[in-house]
């Protein structure tokens, strides 16, 4: 369901403060598209650990694109590298273009206009999208998911080529502008999907975020992922049992190496995690007009293919 | 009090300046209030102010709104050492821009161009980046203000916060070069548009940029460089002023992680940055460490009477969190090899913290107060798990 909706655009954009597992998110969605059949590309925006790294692969930070498995891509987007490319492009004389990107003067404009990278790095990715190959026609890439630098600096990203077409409305700025600008708000080529985990402060964002996205630029919040989700391991009698046995000092074991105190604390901490897990569930779905979609906390540190292709088939399911 | 704790201790009571640092999700906001508080309560006049645009620091002390004005809180209940105080406030990046502008031109005239300036209302209000360089220049305005002894600086998620430690040098580089000297020639100014340029590169790169970014978008951007002028020198200072306060003896940055390997790299990374900077250092900070895994003498004594699916059920809770927890200390071994400066560790709390009673509490486990298992059925999270924890309370 989730799915059928999500993957029926072109290009997912997830969002979501810093520290909710965003990339995470955005490998098993694209793990969850490649089942599917579908070529994707996953784009994460000037990350210095890509979550490639998940998958077993390492790919350089550029603009290149690289197939880490049979039909799932990556690409980890740095500005400096997508404005070299377009200058090059249009430069289309080598020396000119050569003399522009050895000038000071180009680096230093680039590193200190504020909005530029962002504008570089959204219209390669509309580049990206707008790409078709063989004959007939198709696209190269079924699916693009791009994971948006976190909150707050997100919305400012997505705000980027809004206010850059209001604040040059003729000439190449304002009109690339206005096409990546079109291309966010087409609901049937666009889809936005806001990642939270079960905690004040990323919760409020995320609602805030979807609130902002649709009052402010105009595209709408297709799917609201819950991440990090602490589900019930314990009946509901049992939960009472542990709160009333955890109150008091319990000697003894459970098993080897397992003494029943320690075990019993875990259990608390892991009850009261799952309370709040379905106290934000509740919140997001009375605050959110978007499905509401949770998907499980991962006890292993390093994350694995495994561990993310299960999350991938939770997706699958949702 | 062990040696983490007592050099955030010691950084608390003397330094005038410090910068909470880490990547998203790590708690750092609650942090650098919670530093702030104890602070206060010691007995100095401190301010936190974060340059999160998302206002979290607003959240975190329960307070819908918080201003750009820095606003007392009552620190009273927490019975303050003799002339301690606490403010707080967010930055306003629009205000602060406007502010700047008002303060260096010369004239109302060249005040209301700017302020005009298509461009400028962009660039100051809505673009990324803009919050990095207003940020600094509050800092600058804040290291300067008389009513404080501290000032807790709360910043945007890694990758930005290191624009933050940029954006003095950016700035200046930009200043410095001949883009500006460019832009003010007039061959830009609107009506006088035209390609007489003197030398031949310039005209190859005037030809460039027009196919690239259009004469009026350059038209537009010369307009606000030039209602820029006679500011610059002004501007160029403040950047210079707040590389060297960043440099201080008595400015410092926390660099606060969580106990992921993730989280922990970008604290690494980070931390190398502040060196190849030979900027002040004062620890780390990592927040929410699971419950430690107990000794493997733990547990004498006759087992309880619980039945074997439960029984079963807590093993395996209980393995998931040790392996987690494990993992954890790992980490943070780690980053102790890596750096040579311990940690300082905080456990997970049970709730989320949003309000003074919460801060004052995390404030006192980043100083070694002990951990809080006396807080047992209790919840921190005041309006969320009061609803939330009701069922264990009962």
């Amino acid at each position: 369901m989730l799915l059928d909706d999500l993957l029926r655009r072109r290009l997912v954009i997830l969002s979501g403060k810093g520290g909710v597992g965003k990339s995470v998110v955005g490998t098993a969605l694209a793990l969850a598209a490649r089942d599917r059949g579908k070529r994707v590309l996953l784009i994460e925006i000037d990350t210095p650990v890509s979550a490639a790294r998940f998958l077993g692969a390492n790919p350089s930070l550029g603009h290149v694109e690289t197939e880490v498995l049979p039909g799932l891509f990556m690409a980890n987007l740095d500005p400096r590298t997508v404005m070299d490319e377009y200058v090059r492009e249009t430069a289309r004389v080598d020396l000119i273009a050569r003399k522009i990107l050895e000038n000071p003067v180009y680096h230093r404009f680039f590193a200190a206009a504020p909005g530029l990278p962002e504008l570089m790095v959204l219209g390669k990715i509309m580049i990206l999208e707008d790409e078709r190959v063989g004959w007939p026609r198709r696209p190269r890439y079924d699916l693009l998911i791009v994971d948006a630098p976190a909150t707050g600096h997100g919305l400012s990203f997505l705000k980027v080529p809004l206010a850059a077409s209001n604040a040059v409305p003729v000439g190449p700025v304002g009109h690339n502008a206005r096409r990546i600008l079109s291309l966010l708000r087409d609901p049937r080529r666009t889809a936005l999907a806001v990642v939270a985990i079960p905690e004040e402060m990323a919760v409020v964002e995320a609602i805030e975020f979807a609130g902002s996205a649709e009052k402010e630029l105009g595209i709408e919040t297709r799917a609201l992922i819950l991440n990090a989700c602490h589900e019930r391991r314990f009946t509901a009698a049992q939960e009472m049992e542990i709160l009333a046995l955890a109150a008091t000092d319990v000697p003894g074991r459970l098993a080897p190496g397992v003494p029943a105190a320690a075990a019993l604390t875990a259990a608390r901490h892991h009850i009261r995690r799952r309370k709040l897990t379905q106290f934000y569930l509740k919140r997001l779905k009375k605050a959110v007009d978007a499905p509401v979609v949770p998907l499980p906390f991962l006890f292993d540190d390093r994350l694995t293919r495994q561990s993310l292709q299960a999350l991938a088939e939770r997706l699958e399911a949702a | 009090m062990s040696a983490p704790h007592q050099a955030l201790a010691v950084a608390l009571a003397e330094r005038r300046i410090l910068i909470v640092s880490g990547s998203g999700g790590v708690g750092k906001t609650t942090t650098a209030a919670a530093l702030a508080l104890r602070a206060a309560v010691r007995g100095r006049r401190v301010l936190v102010c974060t340059i999160d645009p998302s206002r979290r620091l607003a959240t975190s002390l329960g307070l819908e709104t918080l201003s750009d004005r820095a606003r007392e809180m009552d620190i009273r209940r927490f019975d303050p050492a003799e002339g301690g105080r606490m403010w707080a406030m967010t930055l306003d990046t629009k205000r602060t821009f406007d502010t700047l502008v008002e303060r260096h031109t010369p004239d109302e005239a060249a005040r209301r161009r700017i302020l005009g300036n298509r461009f400028y209302k962009q660039v100051s209000s809505a673009l990324a980046g803009s919050h990095e360089y207003m940020a600094m220049e509050k800092l600058l305005d804040l290291s300067a203000d008389e009513r404080f002894d501290l000032v807790v600086l709360d910043t945007p998620p890694t990758r930005h916060a290191l624009d933050f430690l940029e954006a003095p040098e950016r700035l200046m580089g930009f200043l410095d070069t001949s883009v500006l000297r460019w832009f003010l020639k007039p061959y830009f100014v609107a009506g006088r548009l035209t390609l007489k340029v003197a030398t031949r590169t310039g005209a190859f790169f005037l030809k460039l940029a027009d196919r690239v970014l259009g004469l009026q978008f350059l038209q537009d951007l010369s307009e606000f460089f030039l209602a820029f002028e006679g500011m610059y020198a002004g501007f160029k200072e403040r950047a210079a002023q707040v590389h060297e306060v960043l440099r201080r003896d008595d400015a410092g940055f926390v660099l606060v992680a969580g106990p992921s390997a993730l989280t922990l790299d970008e604290a690494l990374y980070f931390h190398r940055r502040l060196v190849e900077r030979e900027m002040p250092f004062v620890g780390f900070i990592v927040n929410r460490l699971h419950p430690a895994a107990p000794p493997s003498s733990a547990g004498r004594g006759p087992a309880p009477d619980i039945d074997d699916d439960l029984g079963e059920r807590l093993v395996e809770v209980f393995k998931d969190y040790s392996r987690l927890s494990k993992a954890e200390m790992k980490n943070v071994a780690r980053l102790e090899d890596e750096t040579g400066a311990a940690p300082v560790l905080v456990p997970e709390l049970e709730g989320d913290v949003h309000d003074l009673d919460g801060l004052h509490e995390v404030g006192g486990l980043l100083l070694g107060a002990a951990a809080a298992p006396a807080r047992r059925g209790r919840t921190r999270a005041r309006p969320v798990a009061a609803a939330a924890g009701r069922g264990a309370a009962r």
